[in-house]
């Protein structure tokens, strides 16, 4: 997914120029556009839906504030992207998620393809365990280029990284997830 | 062959990662290699895995939860800097009035005019020796009302220092 620019005419009539007027109504809108980007991504880093939620309240809260530079530079989604991987990373400092295979419960199904049969709540479940088996700069490489679909070099942006560390952060995440993914429909089975 | 060194290659080129030029040597690897089609297979099931999990649709109410919260904040903010703005006027005002000049304690010292001062020097006696040495004490005050005017002689027959003070000695 290529990161989307905010035409001409939208930057001097959109709900964005708006909004910074103290259009509140606008502003909601701006937040309706961006709204599953943050918190996804947010709920993605953190493993958890209430942090998501304070996360995603703390970046809308930013962006009100730096809707002129916002809109100056003409990139709401890198702006978004980069400050709520900012607050996760701060926050997940603080709490130290770890999963380890042998606490995860043991799982009730002996279908042929466990796969396939996975439920949306156990998909939900191990795509939130295997990414709390990653490193936070894996994670982080990992949810915005696999899961959000950036570009390596967008991804190297919003991380402040170069394109060769976030290059080396995907092959490993990618390696650790398949690994993890692999073990879980074993015990599965 | 040691297929570890092909393993961070393998997983660019499972999601797309690596330009023609870099992908070549990978298929040509893969396709002799059972061990990495396992890998490359496996790679690719994990990642669509995950990327389904991820595009599955979170709950309207999260988000609109989130947005309930980040308005209500900015309805907030504006009443609390208005709230701020009326406290620092109060402040400002108070300390305007306390350090505003006071009428009654400029009229209780007036100051005498600058012609007057020479002519009561003038009228002074010279001064006698033992006068000379010690400053002569303050002459009592009658009227109370009055502001008191003292007059001290120095040894300099041209200085002489008035001290006007209020009726309460201020």
């Amino acid at each position: 997914m290529a990161l989307a620019f905010v035409t001409m005419a939208q930057a001097v009539d959109g709900p964005g120029a708006r909004a910074r007027m103290g259009d509140l109504p606008a502003f909601d809108s701006v937040m309706r556009q961006h709204e599953r980007l943050v918190l996804v991504t947010a709920l993605r880093l953190l493993g958890n839906l209430e942090d998501a939620k304070d996360v995603s309240q703390e970046v809308f809260l930013r962006l009100y504030r730096n809707l002129h530079r916002v809109e100056a530079a003409n990139n709401y989604q890198a702006w978004l992207y980069r400050v709520t991987v900012n607050l996760c990373h701060d926050i997940g400092r603080k709490r130290r998620p770890s999963v380890a295979m042998e606490d995860m419960p043991e799982l009730v199904s002996g279908a042929a393809d466990p796969q396939q049969s996975l439920s949306g709540a156990e998909r939900q479940r191990l795509l939130q365990m295997s990414l709390r088996a990653l490193s936070a700069k894996e994670r982080e490489a990992l949810v915005l280029r696999d899961l959000e679909g950036l570009s390596t070099e967008e991804v190297a942006r919003a991380l402040g990284s170069s394109e060769a560390t976030v290059r080396s952060q995907i092959s490993k995440a990618r390696v650790k997830m398949h690994d993890f993914v692999e073990r879980y429909l074993r015990r599965r089975v | 062959m040691n297929c570890v060194e092909w393993e961070e290659r393998i997983a660019l080129y499972a999601g797309g990662d690596l330009a023609r030029a870099e992908a070549q040597p990978v298929e040509r690897h893969v396709a002799k290699c059972a061990g990495c089609q396992v890998l490359l297979s496996g790679l690719r099931e994990s990642l669509a895995l995950v990327r389904e999990a991820h595009g599955e649709p979170i709950e309207a109410a999260h988000f609109a939860a989130v947005r309930a919260r980040v308005l209500a904040g900015l309805e907030r903010a504006p009443a609390r800097r208005w709230r701020y703005a009326w406290a620092g006027a109060l402040a400002a005002a108070v300390l305007l009035v306390g350090l505003w000049p006071r009428p009654e304690l400029h009229m209780a010292v007036p100051i005498p005019k600058a012609p007057a001062a020479p002519a009561i020097a003038r009228t002074v006696p010279p001064p006698h020796p033992r006068a000379l040495a010690k400053p002569r004490p303050p002459e009592p005050v009658q009227q109370a009302s009055a502001p008191m005017v003292v007059k001290l002689l120095t040894d300099d027959p041209d200085v002489v220092i008035y001290w006007i003070t209020g009726t309460k000695g201020e």
